[in-house]
């Protein structure tokens, strides 16, 4: 749109402009000396102005993470791309060019402002996760459909809204249309939005809109409703026993089990399954019962270790910075005396003391820090053996039930195979009064097959129930020995930090007296 | 008997000495019988009182017969007590029951609702008098308004009042006759601690330790020998039982001091006093209150030494239990009649039980059978006038609203409020010695001042002034030394912080120092330390307010701000002026124990160049608890130390206004202290003068607005128009004659006046001539006195003449006015003045 500029190549926005225009932006007078001394590094900008340059193509903005502010008014861009890495972006000015689709945007979460004045925007879309949408300038574009209006809805913060220049406007309805459905508007077009327009648009739209809020209502509740769900699964998942609470096990059974499905067609068979599906669901759900338990009792004893340790290490750090501050104090007194002494001997004895002082301290944060160290050893000692115990005792439990689950799939079976033999018999004898299904009569041919096909099936099912054991046990322990690692792997981090920040400090201290101790020699 | 004399003659004496007691004892208690039959009139004037004052009603007569054949039978019976307090004369000379003597009144000030104000109100409105003899019962017993009225009374008058103030206030209280100690008997309480001194120790709240957890690492084993603790552990136990020892020796040896010499009497001075039983009133255990002092004891203090009677205005009890070990062991239950003897059968039912809706209603129907079964005699109205205090009463209190108290090492002086100039209301001087001789401190409290001072302590050279909320600076408390009252000095000002802008809730100081603590400010500061240098002497002595002091050091401390990360964070920031140097620590970040500081050194004058300052790598020096972090850039601590110059200035400036503030509140609080003005409540009638001016404007007011209206309802064509037969319209002849015979009748009317005005000037001449005529003729025999007369009557009648004078000229004067007046007036008339 910029015609000004049209004799000028078409720029891409690359290392150099940024460099140049980060320095003329930057700070001035001294500090910009320094700045232009030490170089600014792209991650410190916040703000960044990019107008009237002929750019047809954003790249190269990766780096400026921390950046709130960005202009790219009066250019030739025709794609919004290249601003994924802008996360912390709130202001972002895209005026005057010759955009088509609004897009990129997915990840400027915390966008508050946006302009997108005078460009070439037919429809509202792809701007879902603009959730903190305050001001919003969409003037001299192509917006043509006012029911397209109805996507600005979802921004709850939006306030300020330009829309004047677009062919929706001519609509005679679209003020009142465009004030009835964003409520939260204050600024539409320039103007405040007087409440007698309010009040009429809303008389107007009333019913259309509580059909819509009725909807979004739904929609909102069926969200949350499947986002409790989805977070009940995930603690079920953490408890090992998902999906234990049906008859997912039961179904799952049978899903992969051609045979045992062909043999539920036998007459008289239905009673026989639906009493076994019963007992077998009903050993899940105590599964299921006792593994929810368990997990809280874990959790439970997870957050007590854990607040334990929170307390000895908040301890341990109170009886630290108790002697550091007062190590501080004594440094102070120090300081000021040598300053006021001139004897070379009280200074070389205050110099001597000062240092003894310092190894008494390294001394005793170090003795707190291995006191520390020895207590948390002992205390995540205990704590596994326990976590140990309470697991192994859970899935001793747990093998207990599904074994339980083996011998009702056992006795199930059993009676299956009972009846078929009584089937076999009358179908040999051709005694059988109702009719079976052409699969299942296929298996009615002799014995062999019929046992066959019923030891097939009960291997499938009992292949299943192992596998859940199996499953159960091993993300168990798994879980525990991760925990524990992770939990290895902090404390010796935090000891090895601290260790560090400690002869770090020390040395920090000794430094001190020597500097000190040389200025004034060079006094002297 | 000869053989042993010596033996006889003492057992006659013993036997003597026995009939001696026995006697003794019958004379008593005949006297006291006596006594209380024999009507002693002090006071013959009794037109003032009511009826009721002056004779009996039937009911009351029953009441009297009823209480005299109670105490027949007691004294039958307990022929070895004394006798019961029962029907007293009132001060008309009249037996009345000592029940119906009680009127339960709750009177409408807010602090007589709860017996602690009643108490404190009861003892300081009278004045108390002793019992003459301190052995024996009064014989008088006067209603509450007389004793209100004369601000005089004995213990039962006390008692009486105080009873029926708490039983309309809802307690569960009786009068009390029985026996205590001579201390309590005269009010003497200068053996005891006073009770505002009597602080209570302040309950230690034990601090909840959390409960250790299952995961509470074990602490680190202790390598100390456990038998040096041990012996350690038992010396100190001996040590300080050594000196408890020796402080218990040394209270014993004081008490032995300080214990009143035996009293002759002791165990036979008649007391009364109130008892309140618990139960109503989230009263949890009964307790007396001594009325004198307004003090609550329990039932186990050894002041009192026993029980002879109890009443409330429904009944009387006389107690059945042994009183040899004090009030200790009595038990106030008043339906045992083991232990209480009742006079009136079925008066105390309501002392019972809390009646529940369902059983009130069955007793409804219950009620009118038993009545008819047994009617037993309630107790008569009192016969006593309503109990009423003003407001000025209440508020003046003690009579001329001043009142001493003397206790244990302390003297309590009361004055009313408004009494005293100053505002004030209490004043606690506590001394060294029993003498009061040598002063330790003394505390004085007032009320209503305009500068808001409630309470000031002189302790040991130290001022404490107390402050209530709504002083300009929320000043709250002032702390300083009453022989340095300038400023810089040391003083401590505490304030109420969440009043302030700036949260500043106290201020330390002393000459070269100045600490600021704050609470709840958005910036995080909350502690502030300045160190002043003396100032320069000067050849000149320098003015205090002239020339600052010059400020060597500026701490400040500030709270952890959540939004920034710790190690970016200013704990402290140190300014140190006198060598151009800024110490900054920072806050810890929650795994380390070591904080990041840094030194900036300004070059000098730094606060001038602003902006345009030079930068040197070795203007700042840091140490980074992180090392693993990248150093902070030049340009950020550049920009930190143009911030901080800036700060430094700004936080300088603080400092001064936080000096200028100090000596502004000092001069306040001269000035305040000089006119001591005492603030009226706008809903204080009495004293607030601009709107008692103010309602006074507004009656005058009103009532001139109501002559004007009254004149302008005189009708002066009423007569003239009634004349006429009052028409429904005038026509215009009407109208007319209508003012003609108005305005003749008024001229008539002046004329008729000045007319008279001659006639009496005429007549007052010709007598002046006459006497004149006289007076010539019997000149030479006339006496000194007549001569005397005649000239008074000249004089007299010259004035009189002369007024006569001076009217008649008026009148002549006024006339035309007062007619032409009428002219308008008349064709204005909206009833004329279509004709006109």
């Amino acid at each position: 749109m910029s015609r000004l500029y049209d004799t000028v190549e078409p720029a891409v926005v690359d290392d150099e402009m940024l460099k140049k225009a980060v320095e003329e932006q930057g700070p001035k007078d001294e500090a910009g000396r320094i700045a232009k001394q030490e170089g600014i590094d792209y991650w410190d900008v916040l703000s960044l102005r990019l107008d009237f340059r002929n750019i047809l193509k954003i790249d190269n903005l990766w780096q400026f993470k921390e950046l709130t502010k960005l202009q790219l008014d009066n250019n030739i861009i025709e794609k919004i791309e290249g601003l994924d890495a802008l996360v912390n972006l709130r202001w972002l000015d895209l005026s005057f060019n010759n955009i088509e689709v609004i897009e990129g945007l997915n990840h400027l979460s915390k966008l508050e402002d946006l302009t997108l004045f005078n460009n070439r925007i037919s429809r509202l879309e792809n701007m879902d996760s603009l959730s903190a949408l305050h001001v919003l300038s969409l003037g001299n574009n192509k917006v043509n459909q006012l029911d397209n209006l109805i996507y600005l809805r979802r921004f709850q913060n939006l306030r300020t809204l330009n829309l004047s220049g677009n062919p929706v406007c001519e609509d005679p309805g679209y003020k009142l249309f465009t004030v009835a459905y964003l409520s939260h508007l204050v600024y539409l077009d320039f103007r405040l939005i007087d409440e007698e327009t309010r009040q009429k648009a809303h008389s107007l739209y009333e019913n259309k809109l509580g059909e819509l809020m009725h909807n979004e209502q739904q929609a909102r509740s069926a969200l949350l409703e499947e986002k409790r769900k989805a977070k009940e699964l995930e603690s079920h998942k953490e408890a090992y026993v998902e999906f234990l609470n049906g008859p997912n096990l039961f179904d799952a059974m049978y899903k992969e089990d051609p045979e045992g499905n062909k043999l539920s067609m036998l007459p008289g068979i239905q009673d026989i399954l639906k009493e076994f599906r019963e007992k077998f669901v009903d050993f899940c759900y105590k599964i299921f019962e006792y593994g929810t338990k368990e997990y809280d009792r874990r959790s439970h004893e997870v957050k007590e270790f854990n607040s334990c340790m929170d307390d000895a290490k908040h301890e341990n750090k109170k009886m630290a910075t108790e002697h550091i501050d007062k190590f501080e104090n004594y440094k102070k007194k120090l300081f000021s005396e040598l300053l006021t002494s001139n004897d070379p001997d009280i200074q070389e004895q205050k110099v001597s003391e000062y240092n003894s002082e310092v190894s008494q301290l390294w001394d005793t944060v170090m003795g707190f820090e291995m006191q520390l160290v020895d207590q948390l050893e002992e205390t995540i000692k205990d704590f596994e053996r326990n976590l140990t115990d309470m697991m192994s005792q859970f899935v001793e439990h747990v093998q207990g039930l599904i074994s339980q689950l083996r011998d009702l799939e056992n006795v199930h079976n059993e009676k299956l195979l009972e009846m078929c033999m009584l089937v076999l018999e009358k179908v040999v004898k051709n005694e059988m009064s109702e009719e079976l299904p052409e699969d299942l009569r296929m298996l009615f041919v002799d014995k062999d097959t019929i046992v066959n096909a019923i030891g097939a099936s009960h291997d499938v099912h009992l292949v299943k129930i192992d596998n859940r054991e199996d499953e159960i046990v091993t993300r168990s322990s798994g879980w525990i020995s991760s925990l524990m690692q992770s939990i290895h792997r902090a404390e010796c981090l935090r000891n090895r930090q601290r260790v560090i920040e400690i002869s770090n400090f020390v040395e920090h201290l000794r430094d001190e007296i020597d500097s000190f101790d040389l200025s004034e020699v060079v006094r002297a | 008997m000869d053989i042993i004399p010596e033996d006889g003659l003492e057992e006659t004496q013993e036997e003597v000495k026995d009939l001696e007691e026995k006697l003794n004892g019958i004379q008593l208690e005949t006297i006291s019988v006596t006594v209380i039959k024999q009507p002693a009139i002090d006071k013959p004037d009794f037109s003032e009182y009511p009826e009721s004052y002056k004779e009996n009603t039937n009911k009351e007569k029953l009441i009297l017969a009823y209480a005299e054949n109670f105490r027949r039978q007691y004294v039958h019976l307990f022929r070895d007590r004394k006798p019961l307090f029962l029907n007293p004369l009132n001060e008309c000379g009249i037996e009345k029951f000592v029940c119906t003597t009680l009127r339960p009144t709750l009177l409408p000030f807010k602090e007589l609702y709860h017996w602690l104000g009643c108490a404190e109100f009861v003892s300081d409105y009278i004045t108390m008098d002793q019992l003459d003899p301190p052995a024996e019962l009064p014989l008088q017993l006067h209603s509450p308004s007389t004793i209100l009225e004369r601000q005089l009374g004995n213990c039962f008058d006390f008692s009486n009042i105080l009873c029926s103030l708490l039983l309309g206030a809802g307690y569960d209280a009786y009068v009390v006759s029985g026996y205590a100690t001579k201390e309590v008997c005269l009010s003497d309480e200068s053996r005891d601690i006073c009770p505002l001194l009597n602080t209570k120790p302040e309950v230690k709240k034990e601090e909840d330790k959390k409960a250790a957890g299952k995961y509470s690492v074990k602490p680190p084993r202790d390598l100390r020998s456990k038998f040096i603790i041990k012996m350690e552990a038992r010396r100190k136990k001996e040590e300080e039982d050594q000196k408890d020892k020796e402080r218990m020796e040394e209270e014993a040896r004081v008490a032995e001091l300080e214990k009143p010499p035996p009293d002759l009497l002791y165990g036979l001075r008649i007391h009364s006093w109130v008892l309140i039983r618990g139960g109503k009133r989230e009263v949890p255990e009964d307790f007396f209150i001594e009325p004198f002092t307004g003090r609550s004891y329990s039932p186990q203090n050894q002041s009192f030494l026993g029980i002879e009677s109890i009443w409330n205005h429904n009944n009387y009890w006389a107690n059945m239990q042994d009183c040899s070990n004090g009030c200790k062991d009595m038990s106030f239950d008043l339906n045992d009649t083991t232990k209480w003897e009742y006079m009136l059968v079925g008066a105390d039912r309501s002392t019972l039980d809390i009646p529940n809706v369902e059983e009130e209603l069955y007793d409804l129907e219950d009620d009118e059978k038993d009545n008819e079964d047994d009617k037993h005699l309630d107790m008569p109205a009192p016969w006593v006038r309503p109990i009423n205090v003003t407001e000025k009463q209440n508020e003046t209190r003690c009579p001329s609203g001043k009142k001493t108290i003397l206790y244990k090492k302390a003297k309590l002086e009361k004055y009313s409020n408004y009494l005293m100039k100053d505002g004030l209301v209490k004043r606690l001087s506590v001394y060294e010695n029993n003498e009061l001789t040598t002063l330790k401190k003394v505390q004085e409290w007032f009320g209503n001042r305009e500068d808001k001072l409630t309470m000031r302590l002189h302790e040991g050279g130290v001022v404490t002034e107390d402050f209530v909320e709504g002083r300009q600076r929320s000043l709250k408390q002032h702390v300083y030394k009453a022989n340095f009252p300038g400023s810089e000095t040391d003083r401590t000002m505490t304030f109420y912080d969440n009043a302030r802008v700036d949260g500043l809730s106290k201020r330390d100081e002393s000459a070269i120092e100045m600490t600021e603590h704050f609470i709840n400010r958005d910036d995080f500061l909350y502690y502030r330390h300045v160190l002043f240098d003396k100032r320069q002497k000067k050849v000149a002595p320098a003015t205090a307010e002239g020339l600052p002091r010059p400020i060597l050091k500026i701490t400040e401390k500030f709270h952890r701000n959540k939004e920034l990360p710790a190690n970016d964070d200013i704990a402290e920031q140190m300014f140190i002026l006198s060598e151009d140097k800024v110490q900054i620590t920072y806050h810890r970040e929650d795994a380390n124990i070591s904080a990041s500081t840094r030194d900036f050194f300004k070059p000098p004058n730094a606060e001038e160049k602003g902006g345009n300052l030079q930068w040197a790598p070795d203007m700042t020096s840091t140490f980074q608890v992180n090392q693993h972090k990248l150093p902070t850039k030049n340009l950020t601590v550049y920009e930190d130390l143009i911030r901080l110059i800036q700060v430094e200035q700004s936080s300088i400036q603080a400092v001064r206004n936080s000096e200028e503030e100090v000596r502004e509140i000092l001069a306040d609080r001269q000035k305040e202290e000089i006119a001591s003005e005492l603030a009226i409540s706008v809903y204080d009638t009495e004293r607030n003068e601009k709107a008692k001016k103010h309602r006074k404007e507004l009656e005058r007011l009103a009532m001139e607005e109501k002559l004007r209206r009254q004149e302008m309802e005189m009708d002066y064509l009423a007569p003239f128009l009634a004349q006429i037969g009052n028409p429904e319209k005038i026509s215009r002849n009407q109208a007319f004659k209508l003012k003609e015979d108005c305005l003749s009748d008024l001229k008539q009317r002046l004329i008729d006046k000045a007319n008279l005005i001659q006639l009496r000037f005429e007549r007052e001449t010709s007598e002046l001539h006459k006497k004149q005529l006289e007076y010539q003729q019997k000149q030479v025999v006339m006496t000194k006195e007549d001569e005397e007369q005649y000239f008074n009557y000249c004089s007299e009648a010259m004035f009189r003449i002369h007024i006569l004078e001076l009217r008649l000229n008026r009148h002549k004067q006024m006339a035309p006015h007062k007619y032409m007046q009428l002219e308008q007036k008349l064709r204005q008339d909206p009833r004329l003045s279509v004709y006109f």
